[in-house]
This record gives C-alpha cells, structure tokens and sequence, in this order.
C-alpha cells in the first residue's frame, strides 16, 4: 500500500518538474541612434533625451540614475522615427551627473552621461549655523559661523562661490569675504577680551542670513578683596554680620557673570572651618551669617573655587553677656537664670541657648537639659520624677559662660 | 396550570436596577478594578485586532487578560464613550447577575416562590455588594452570572440528554469563558461538578420510591449510565475553556508569570489582620455568618451532598491564612498567586439558594410556625426584623465603606494633564504619575502617551517591577521597601525608559524627587505638580514589540463577541417564550423535587441560636478590645501612644488635649508652635513605629522613653524622645517640650540675587526645536575622580565643577569595566550629589551601583519598610577601571544657596554643628554632603546626612554627625583618563577652561581633622525648599 503511494507521488512531482522549458522569443534588435547633442544643464531646466530607432514601437525604456536614485521612464511620444523621453523635475533639478541607459527587452542599446549644474543666478538660499552659542572672553575661544549657501533647489553652490561675513561686536562692524569649499563655507569668530555679545550675519549672491549671536563671557575670577560688616560686633547670637566682595573682574577687566558663586569661608578660634555662601550681582557678591553667641575672633577668606582667591579679613566678636544671675528655689527644684544682660545693660533678645548638666557628688553625669531665653531669663524645674532627692552637682552653660553648683535638693510640688 | 410571571423576580429586577444602577455611577469609578477594564476597553476601542499595548509598562499584551467584557465596552464606547460602555456592561451584568440567582435557586430548590425570595436576596446580598461597588470585578461578576445560567442548561443536559439543552450549555458556557478564565476553571470543580452529581442524584432517586432507598450503588449505577453525557459535557468544556482564549493560554505559556507573589489582604490572618478580616471575611459572609448551621445542614442532605462538599471547601479555602488549611491545600505557589476572597465569593453565592429557602421557611414556612410555636409571635417578628435589618446594615455598610474609608485619592480631573501631555510634544517621553489610585488607569485611557507604570501587575515586564512585590510603582510608599526601591531606581536612572514627567498627587514624593535631580515643572490647574528630569532623550521610533502570529489576532478579536452573538441566538427562543409566557413549555423534571417543607428541626433552631450567641460573643469581644485600645489617658502608654498618633495624623487639637493642663498652653499657641516647624519629620513622614519605655512610675508621675522609627521618602528616621508624664484627676498627661525661643533680629529682610529663565521654543512650531532656540549645555569639569571600594561595596566618588557662565544641572553616570574591558555596571548619582550647581560652584559626589533588588525571589524579603535599604550590585568579577560621563543641561530653579554653617564643635557624639538660614526661602529638608581628605587633600570618601528638621528662614538648626572609620577604605583606581562631559574628554576642557587652575583651594576650604584614615573633612549644604515663593 505504502509503495504503491509512493509511486504515485513520484509520478505526480515527475509530472510536475517535466515542464517544458519556455523558450526565449525571438526579436531582433533595433538600430537606434541618439540624437540630443546637449550633455549638460542648469538645475531646473526641462531635459528631453532623443532617440533615432528604426523600430518605434519596441518596447523601450530609459533607465535614469543618480546620487538618489533610479527610475524607468516609458518614451514620452514615439513618432515614426523618433522616441523621446522626458526627464521628471526631480532629477532635472538635482545639481551633479546623471547616468542614463536605453533598454529595450532588457538589453541595453545606450548608455551616457549628463550634468546638471547647480543654478545660482536664480536664487540663492543662505542657511547658516553659529557655535557655540557662548564664549570665554580671550585669545584662545571662538565661535563657528558655518554658512550652506545653496540655490533654489536646494543644490549647493559651487566650490569657490564667494560669501561675505560680517559681525559686529560693541563699535565695530567687521567683513570677511571667504568661498566655498565642499558645498559649506566658514569662519571662526573668534572671543574678544571684552565681555559681551558678537553678532554675525552672513551674504551670498545678493542674498543674506538671519543674525545669529555669540555671547563673550567673563573670563575666570581674579583675586579680589572682601570686607565684613555688621552692626555691632558683640557676640550677642543675634545680630547678622555680612561679608562683601569688591567688584570680581576677570584678567581683562571684565566684571564675573552674574551668580558666580564665592564661598566665604571662616576659620574661628576653635579652628573651626565654617562657611557660607554668596552669588554675586554686577561682580559684588555678598554673603550673610548669624553672630556667634560667645566672644569669638573670625578669620574669613572668599574663594571661587579653583580662579581666585581673596584677602584675609578678621572680624572680632566682644562678648556681650558678661555674667548673670542664677537663683535656686522650692527646695532647689527650682532654677532660675537670668536676666542675661547685653553690652548696654538691656535685656538679650529671645532665643540664647542655655545648656544645664546634673552631675552626682562623684562627678557622674546624670542628665542634661537645654532651654532657651524668653525676655531675657529662663528657667528650669526638676520634678521629683526628673530627679529624686539627694546632692548634685550642677553646670550651667550660657554665652561661653560656665557656672558650677553644688546644691542638695529635696520636696517636691507634684501632688 | 397557567404560568404566571413571577412577581418577586419582577421586583427584584426593578428594585436591583434602581439601587445598583443608581448607586454604581457613585462608586464604581472608585472601586479598584473598574477603571483597568475600562483602559483595556480602550485599547480594543483603538486596535481591535493588534494586541500589543504600548502605554504601559514599556508594552504589554492584552492577551493577558479574557477580553470579552473589554471588547462589549469598547464597542459601546463607538455610541457614547467609554463610560457610557463601562455603565452599560455593569447594568447588564446586574440583571445577569439577579435572574441568574433566580434561575440557580429555581434549579436548586425547585420552588418558584423561593426562587423569587433568591432573586431579591440576591440584590441585597453583601457579596454582590462589594464585587461590585468596593472591587468593581465587571468580568468576574458577568461570568458567575452567565455561569449560574447555564447551570439550569448542564442539569438538564445530564439529565434528559437532549442535544438542545448541550447546545444551550455549552454556548454560555464560551460566553463564561471568553470573560473571566478563572471562573469557568473553578466553577468546573466547584460549581458544575457538584452540580453534575446533583443530576445523577435526582435521576437515582427516580428510579427508588425515597432517598432511603436511594443507597451507593444505585447512584453508582445510575451514574455509569449518564457517563457519556457527563465526560461529553467535560471534554467540550475543557475544549471551550482551551479554544476560546486559546491567546491567552499561549501567552500564558510564552510570558510565564514569574515574578514575586504580591502581599493581598485576602491571603492574611484575618484575626491579626482585622480590616484584612472585615473586607474578606465579614462583609461578604454578612448576615449569612449566622445561619451557617442551615447552610450546612441542608447542603449535607443526601440530595445536595455534592454541593455541600464544594460549600465546606470553599468556605474553608475562603478564611485565607487564619487557617494553615488553605496553604496546605493549595500548595505554596498557587496559594500565593490566587487571591483567595473569590472563594468566599462563591461559596456566599453558593448559598443564596439555601439562605432563600430559609428566608422562605421564615416568613411563610415551617419555621415561621415552629417559632411562633416555641418563643411566641413576637419573638419571630423581632427575629425576623434583625435578620432583615442585619442583612440591609450590611448592604448600607458595604456601599459606605468607600465613602468614609475611601479606598482612593480624591477624584483627579484629567483634563489639564491629558492636555498636557498633548501640548509640545510632551508625549514623546514616558511619564509617571503618582499618587493617583486607580484612576491612573484612567488617565492612561485618555492620553496615548506611555507610562513606565501601570495597574495590571500581571503584565509587568520590567524585572525593576516583576522581582518585587509591587502592583505600581504609583503608590509605592504603600509597598514599603520594595515599593520606595522600585522608585527610587526609576528615578535615578530615567533615562533608561524615557522617563521624563512625573505627575505627583501626593507631596510625600517631593524630597527624593528633587534628591534624585528632578525639577519641578509647573503646578497644573488640577493641583497635580509636573516635575521633569532634564538630559532624558525622547522615546525611539521604533519601539520593541512581541508579535503574535495573526491568526491569534484574529481569535482574540472575533471569537468572544461571537460567542455571546451564538449565545443569544441559541437561546434567544427560550428567552422569548420565558419571557413572555407566549406558549406552554414542559415543566422541567427538577420543578418536581419541591421539597414540602413542613417540620423544620426543632434540634436545628436551637442548635442556631446557640451557634448566633457564639457568633455575636466573638463580635462583641472584638469591639471590645477595639475600645480598650482606643481609650487615650487609662495609662502613661496609652497616653503617650494617643499623642504621637495624633501627631502623625496631625490632629493637633486632639494632641493638645492630652497636654498637662497646668502648664497652661492654651489651644492657640499650641498650634502656633506645632505650625511653625517643617522638616522631613513633620511633613513628609509616616510614622512606621513606636517604642514606649516608661521608667521611673510613681502613683502620679512617669517618665517615658519613646522610640520612634518614621517613614520618609528619603531614608528612615530613627528618633529617641523623652517625655515626662503626669496623672491629673485619674488621667494621665504628657507634659510639653520647651520650644525654641529664638528669635530673628529684623522683621523685614531684602534678598537679592540672580534668576534665570529659560524660554524653551522662542518660535511658535510644531516641528523640531530651531538651533538657535537650544542653549548651550553648560560645561563642566571633573577635578577627581576614583573608584572605591568600602566595606564590601564598589563606589566612584569624586567631584566636579561647573565652569560654565550659567547654572547646571548635573547628569552623572559611571561604568564599570574589569581588566578586560568587559562592562559589568553602570548606574547613576542618585541623592549624594548637588544636582544643581550655580558658575563655579562644585560638588562632591557618589555613585553606588545598585543592583535590581531580590533579583533572585529566593532572597528573604525584609518583613517591614526600610527605604534606604539597598542592594548592592554582586560582581561576577573585579572591577578595576571606570567611565564617567557627565551631561550639564542649564538649570533655572532649585538655585537656593544660603545656607551657612554657623558653628562647628567636635565632641565625643560627634560634630555638633549649626546650620543658619541667611535667606528668604523656607529650607524644608537640609542635606548635608560630607567629603573625607587625606593628607594631600585628595577626595577619600563622601557620604550624606539628611537633617530631620528644616531651616526656617534666618533661623538656625542644630544637626550632629557621627565622623566615619575609614580604615578599611581601599581605592581600586584613581584616574580621570575616561571622564567626558557633554561628550567631550574631560582633559580637553580642563585645558581650555582651566589652564592655571589653582589646586589648593579644596584644602583651604576644608576642616582638619584627625580621624580614622582621613585628615581632612568638609561639609557641603544641599537644600530641599518644599514650597518655593
């Protein structure tokens, strides 16, 4: 059975692959003759390839090819003795050579070449690119003015078509002639050592470019001087105290960016290394910090990091609490501290902080509390819950001002 | 006999289509589903035949998913918009749903005045309640209603054998199947194989004269005889279930589910979990939960024992994970897939028939006469009265729930962002929202712009999303570690998805937005805040896409609508003759088991009344304990566990109130002070948990020691408070802290300083940005840069400037190679970095590379949420050289620099130091960028603090900084030979920009100091404004 079906397909695929060869039709070649003389054209004039044949109604084609590509053309009007083809606009207006081929029954019986050149007189479109869009001001910046003049098909212009750049920075109003070269041309406009901004403009065949700008930053900082200011100079924790540059300029006189940052920074006596921070406007920046609040003595140097670096300045801080009170009460429960007095007898401003560690008679720390002034006192009350009877051993910190008792307290007021 | 229309059946229509279709236009946009399946209707509405949906999730399939009820809307939506098609599918599902219940009671009890009572119980059924109103499960609720139809259809199919009745079956059977693939694929086992054995039982029982007589072997006789028509039945079902979605199958098959199991309320331990408890165990089971000794009574009769078998699974399989049963039923992987609360679903379905047969007895029936027999008239009218007011307090409770504890943000309106997103090519990045519930899926359907998110966690692809228990990433601060992790890495690295919008709705987000370099766009008019990340290249043209061969298109989009066109035509006759009585039909042999009902078990109604004691016992016990825990002053705990959860939830008034009398702050100034302290703690934490320690009792006194861990965005906030406590009048108190007193010196203060505006497109086109319209990037230079490695984990630090005239903002992202220059990571700078740098400002940064978490789901996940918890990348091999490229793009916002470090003291906790706000702008969250030097002033180490509290304005803030050992610190590579900017080499710049670059003023600017392995150290200030003026 299995045979027997194997036969028959063999038989059928036999049946199949016996078919007969299809023979080639036989046609004799036809005698053509090209006859359009001119090879060459500007870009966007109409092209017609002629052609003389002795067979006008065999099946011809004209295959079209350039940079972009390839199209078959069908004989425009085949008279008795000629056939002609009509070249479509977008091959005529592409500047540069096409090639061409006559076929017929694909056999090519021609082939050539024609060139399109581009077509300036008509008109010419500028594009043109500037770059960076900003500088630094100096001898070794500059800004690319790239310019692609091109005609009205958007061919190039030719190598050597000549464009004129002008630019304008401040008074001056500068012109180059330059040409093109591989379709582009281009200049560097280069940096200034002023600061500012540089216009360029571009012309070719009578035709101009839009305005495109560069802007000339400042250079990098210089050294510059600072000052300190503030309205009094007691540590009082209270009062600000800012810092201000003179003017920042670059090596060539021009005054920084606006938002250029400055660190201020401050090295106490502690030798603490502090800081805080100011941006500047018209090449003055300034920087603001709060009083310490006991006597201190601060060396303050600005910075933008890396260029310049400033003066040293000191700014000393007096103390402005010399001393104050504290008053034990309800069984010594009862702390009360205060009134802080400033540098002319009148009450510190709210918000001094003030720091109190319990120690036992062994010198055992216990705990602390930290509260701040209201209208000059403060006070504190240890709850029998805070802390039981018995003897301690108390420190008070204020305004860089240390106070020590030994006290032994006792009752309570909770109910 | 003449048939009657059934009047109870008529009510429960118009009753259902009043209460439902009225109330769904209120809840069901709000429910959880509703609004996906409406996204996926607009898919089909869009491109029927295509699967592929490009809009989430950076592509998915819809083939995921059984698309008939998402075509039915699609198509409606030709007529009046999506909604219009959602609403018209929930209504006809609501009328599916009731007669189904009819027809099912009907099948099951034989009796059409119960059948009737079915109908209008199933209206009122709290089950149907929340599917509906609170999960918004459209396909799910279509399907069982289809499915409880073709029940009637299969008993008859087994029973007579008629192919009518196959034909009828097995057309709604594909209807089922073509909505929900779960349903048919339980309902096999649950419902249509008990229901089989019920056929075999009623067809046994006609050949003895009584169930008595009614022993195994008949049935097992009986049953050998119906065998063909039951394995006929199985094997088209099986072919139904295969064929129609046969996509999906292949899908399911091709995609495989991989990821890691999501945490869902249902598979909890709903004693634990109470609200867990409540939405998946008390509201469906409602006021059934008291008549569960009927249910079971009657289910294990001999008639329904197959049914009462599927009952007693189901109701088991439904208590999730109070019992280890469900678990070890299922097995660990599907009991982590299924979300269990669709058992319980159907086994209160189940049971509608038998509770309608009870309300029957009840009202009209056996019991009724038994009640009034034993406890009196009156007894049975109150009863009756409870029940009934029971089941419709459950029915009011279910469909408030979402109005008092919404479930959702507040509704968000769309317009503003979808023209948004529509407006100067918006849509060709992908966006994020957040905060938006499930209406994100709404927006999505508005807008063919992508989101890397979406709300179908089945479809996920990303292995960001799939290896981490997450749905979205929009609501990740509800998915704790995981959640905020996910979120973090597409925040870090946005450019890895196009990711270039983010929409918040919700201010928690705001800090790692800006910490990740975000900036804030613009606020739209709907209040939702547009942020925008810069240097994130729009979306490809051509994107990547999983191809079906066509004919799996052509399946999915033909087969389901033809499935319910088939469906009505086969049955559209006995839906007319039904409908409108217009000829006799045979009575249908199961109308003939109408059971007489006249002795109900006495031993039964006591059994229950004892089984309602114990239930209400429990219930009263759990109020209870809910009142003990909530009464605020009874003890210094609870005293102190009260005030901290008023601060969280920032009920100040109430925190007032349990301040200690006598110290006299009155309510006013209380608030004054609580309102004028911002940081990350008081506005953008979440309190996780609370550690009271209360030492040092007496009768009237305590102190307390709290222990507080805070969820933020950021990190997690661990803080220690100490609060002294006092009893007044048998209540206890907590006593204030002191607060700050300081005051500023001036009343007015001037600012002046440089802004910045960026144009964007100065012409008006909708075709590519002019040249002239694009700024220059900033240019920056990297002045070091090293590879590190540090306790086991790989990092590049290092530290750049911005040399440019103009402010930048700062894209920094580093490559690892080893020796063999094979790439084994990149990732970058996340939040130890200043994003935005003013001219010539620099910053120090680092770069971790971070792995995708629990990359293998064999890793233990941590129990609890911990956002800072990172993984780090594992390494197959040694890195050993590096690639850092950096990008400025100009910045015109989050410029705000005056934050100064006032004071600074080491001390043995540490550095004590004083920020100081010189400003005008409100500093919300300070961060401090911490840099280690050695001798020669090279960069060793960075790392970062963020500082709990904020920096108002012209104020000061105390932080304290535990200095780093760095001993164990090894630098691997130290080189700046492959670092670019913009695309440019690094050297190249520096040469140009920098000539004479003077190399000691980083030493100048830092602190000395002797610690482990480090000489130098120096604090940067980075400066979260929450509401910038």
């Amino acid at each position: 059975m299995r045979v027997k079906i194997l036969m028959i397909l063999s038989l059928v695929l036999l049946g199949c692959s016996s078919k007969e060869e299809e023979q080639p039709k036989e046609t004799n070649t036809p005698n053509t003759t090209f006859i359009t003389s001119k090879n060459t054209s500007i870009a966007g004039e109409a092209i017609t390839l002629a052609f003389n044949t002795d067979q006008p109604n065999a099946n011809y084609k004209l295959q079209v090819k350039n940079a972009y590509g390839n199209v078959l053309l069908n004989p425009k009007n085949s008279t008795d003795k000629n056939i002609t083809f009509n070249i479509p606009k977008n091959f005529t207006r592409i500047a540069g050579p096409f090639r061409w081929k006559l076929l017929s029954n694909g056999e090519t019986l021609h082939n050539g070449k024609h060139s399109i050149t581009t077509n300036a007189p008509k008109a010419t479109y500028v594009e043109s690119y500037f770059g960076p869009r900003s500088v630094t001001a100096g001898r070794n910046d500059f800004s690319m003015l790239t310019i692609s003049p091109t005609d009205a098909y958007d061919n190039p212009v030719d190598d050597g078509t000549e464009v004129t750049v002008k630019y304008q920075f401040l008074e001056n109003i500068d012109e180059q002639k330059i040409t093109t070269e591989s379709f582009i041309a281009w200049y560097n406009v280069a940096s200034t050592l002023k600061s500012g901004r540089i216009l360029v403009t571009s012309e070719c065949n009578g035709t101009t470019s839009k305005e495109l700008a560069t802007i000339v930053y400042p250079a990098n900082a210089v050294n510059f001087n600072i000052s300190s200011s503030s309205a009094h100079n007691f540590a009082d924790g209270n009062q600000i105290v800012t810092f201000t540059s003179d003017i920042i300029k670059d090596e060539f006189g021009n005054v920084v960016t606006n938002g250029t940052l400055v660190t201020f920074v401050i090295k106490n006596e502690d030798n603490s290394y502090l800081y805080t921070i100011g941006t500047t406007i018209n090449g003055i920046a300034e920087a603001k910090t709060l009083h310490p609040d006991k006597a201190a003595s601060w060396e303050i140097q600005a910075f933008v990091t890396g260029a310049a670096e400033s003066n040293t300045t000191e700014f000393e801080f007096k103390a402005a609490i010399k001393d104050y009170p504290v008053h034990f009460s309800k069984g010594n429960r009862n702390i009360d501290i205060g009134p802080f007095e400033s540098f002319m007898k009148q009450l510190i401003p709210d918000g001094l902080l003030l720091k109190l560690e319990v120690y036992d008679t062994e010198g055992n720390f216990i705990e602390s509390k930290i509260t701040t002034t209201k209208s000059g006192v403060c006070n504190i009350f240890l709850g029998e819950y805070f802390l039981p009877d018995g003897e301690y051993l108390f420190k008070i910190n204020a305004a860089g001002i240390t106070k020590e008792f030994t006290k032994s307290i006792n009752g309570d007021t909770v109910k | 006999m003449e048939k009657k229309t059934n009047t109870l059946l008529i009510l429960a229509l118009i009753v259902g289509l009043a209460f439902h279709g009225s109330a769904i236009f209120f809840t069901l946009e709000s429910t959880y589903d509703a609004l996906i399946h409406l996204f996926f209707a607009d898919h089909y509405a869009n491109s029927w035949f295509d699967p592929w949906e490009y809009r989430w999730y950076t592509g998915f399939t819809v083939q995921s998913y059984p698309p008939l009820v998402h075509q039915l809307i699609g198509i409606l939506s030709y007529i009046g918009g999506l909604k219009f098609g959602m609403y018209t599918v929930a209504l006809i599902a609501i009328v599916l749903f009731i007669t189904g219940a009819y027809r099912y009671t009907l099948l099951m009890t034989g009796s059409r005045r119960i059948a009737g009572y079915g109908a209008v119980m199933a209206v009122f059924s709290s089950t149907f309640v929340e599917t509906l109103h609170i999960f918004g499960q459209l396909p799910s609720i279509s399907a069982l209603s289809i499915l409880l139809h073709s029940m009637t259809e299969i008993y008859l199919w087994i029973k007579t054998g008629k192919t009518r009745y196959f034909i009828t079956s097995a057309t709604m059977l594909a209807v089922t199947v073509t909505s929900h693939h779960v349903t048919p694929l339980f309902g096999m086992v649950f419902f249509i194989a008990p229901l089989m054995g019920m056929a075999v039982m009623d067809a046994s029982r006609e050949k003895v004269a009584s169930y008595k007589a009614l022993t195994f072997k008949v049935f097992w006789g009986t049953t050998l005889q119906h065998f063909w028509r039951i394995a006929k039945f199985g094997g088209t079902a099986i072919f139904l279930l295969v064929f129609c979605i046969f996509p999906y199958w292949y899908n399911s098959k091709r995609n495989p589910i991989t990821q890691v199991a999501i945490p869902h309320g249902s598979r909890d331990n709903f004693l634990e979990i109470t609200s867990s408890g409540l939405v998946f165990f008390i509201i469906p089971w409602g006021v059934f939960l008291f008549i569960l000794p009927y249910f079971f009574y009657r289910y294990f009769s001999k008639r329904y024992v197959f049914f009462g078998l599927s009952f007693g699974l189901l109701t088991i399989l439904g208590t999730g994970g109070t019992t280890p049963i469900p678990r070890m039923m299922l097995g660990e992987m599907a009991f982590n897939i299924l979300t269990l609360d669709r058992f319980t679903l159907w086994a209160t379905i189940m049971a509608l028939p038998i509770f309608a047969e009870f309300a029957y007895r009840m009202v009209e029936g056996d019991l009724k006469a038994l009640i009034q027999k034993r406890f009196g008239g009156v007894y049975h009218r109150v009863l009756g009265g409870l029940i009934a007011g029971g089941m419709l307090f459950m029915v009011l409770f279910t469909m408030t729930l979402g109005y008092f504890r919404p479930s959702q943000p507040a509704k968000i309106k769309m317009l503003p962002i979808v023209n948004f997103l529509g407006a100067d090519s918006h849509d060709s990045w992908r966006y994020l929202p957040l905060g938006f519930g499930d209406q994100m899926a709404w927006l999505s359907a508005q807008t063919g712009a992508m989101t890397v998110d979406g709300n179908y966690h089945s479809a996920r692809r990303l292995p960001e999303l799939t290896t981490r228990a997450i749905e979205r990433i929009e609501n990740s601060k509800f998915r704790g570690v995981e959640g905020i992790g996910s979120l973090q890495q597409f925040l870090t690295v946005p450019e890895k998805y196009n990711l270039k919008y983010i929409f918040s709705n919700d201010k928690f987000y705001d800090p790692i937005l800006y910490y990740c370099g975000w900036q804030r766009l613009q606020q739209l008019e709907n209040g939702i805040m547009v942020w925008e990340k810069l240097n994130v290249a729009p979306i490809p043209q051509i994107m990547p896409k999983q191809d079906v061969p066509t004919i799996m298109k052509i399946m999915w989009g033909i087969i389901p609508l033809s499935t319910v066109l088939i469906a009505i035509f086969v049955n559209i006759q006995m839906i007319w003759v039904r409908l409108l009585k217009s000829r006799k039909v045979p009575v249908h042999s199961f109308m003939k088991l109408e059971l007489p009902y006249n002795k109900f078990s006495s031993k039964l109604l006591t059994f229950s009344h004892w089984w309602a004691l114990l239930v209400l016992i429990c219930m009263g016990y759990g109020m209870y304990i809910f009142y003990v825990k909530n009464v605020t002053q009874l003890s210094p705990n609870n005293v102190v566990e009260s005030y901290y959860d008023a601060l969280d939830f920032k009920e100040f008034s109430r925190a007032h109130s349990y301040i200690d009398p006598e110290q006299n702050i009155d309510i006013a100034q209380y608030m004054l002070e609580v309102s004028v302290t911002d940081g990350i703690l008081s506005s953008y934490a979440k309190l996780d948990s609370l550690g009271i320690e209360i030492y040092d009792k007496t009768e009237n006194s305590a102190k307390a020691k709290v222990s507080t861990r805070w969820i933020t965005p950021l990190e997690n906030v661990f803080n220690n408070d100490h609060h002294e406590l006092i009893k007044r009048k048998n209540k206890w108190y907590i006593k204030s802290l002191k607060v700050d007193n300081d005051i500023p010196p001036d009343q007015l203060f001037t600012s002046n300083g440089t802004t910045y505006y960026n144009h964007g497109r100065r012409k008006i086109t909708t075709q590519e940005t002019y040249h002239e319209d694009v700024l220059k990037q900033p240019v920056l230079e990297i002045l070091s840069a090293k590879l590190v490695k540090y306790k086991g984990q790989y990092s590049i630090i290092g530290e750049l400037q911005n040399v440019d005239n103009t402010p930048a903002d700062i894209v920094i992202k580093a490559t690892l190679y080893n020796d063999d220059n094979k790439e084994l990571a990149n990732y970058n700078a996340k939040h130890q970095i200043k994003h935005k740098l003013m001219p010539k400002e620099t910053t120090t940064f680092k770069i971790n590379f971070e792995g995708i978490a629990w990359s293998s789901t064999k890793d233990t996940l941590p129990p609890t949420f911990d956002p800072d918890q990172f993984t780090p990348i594992s390494f197959e091999e040694q890195p050993t050289k590096f690639n850092l490229q950096s990008a400025g793009n100009t910045a015109n916002t989050d410029l705000y620099k005056h934050v100064a470090l006032q004071d600074l003291v080491y001390t043995e906790q540490g550095f004590n130091g004083v920020l100081f706000n010189s400003g005008v702008q409100e500093v919300t969250i300070p961060q401090l960028i911490i840099s280690y030097y050695d001798a020669e002033g090279k960069l060793l180490w960075v790392d970062h603090k963020f500082i709990t509290e904020g920096v108002r304005i012209q104020r000061k803030q105390f932080f304290n900084y535990k200095p780093l050992d760095l001993d164990s610190l090894a630098v691997v590579s130290s080189s700046l030979e492959n670092c670019f900017v913009n695309g440019s080499p690094n050297k190249a710049i520096a040469d140009k920009l920098f000539p004479n670059r003077k190399l000691t003023h980083g030493m100048k600017q830092a602190q000395p100091f002797k610690g482990k392995g480090y000489e130098y150290i120096k604090f940067e200030i980075n400066s979260y404004i929450g509401n910038p003026k």
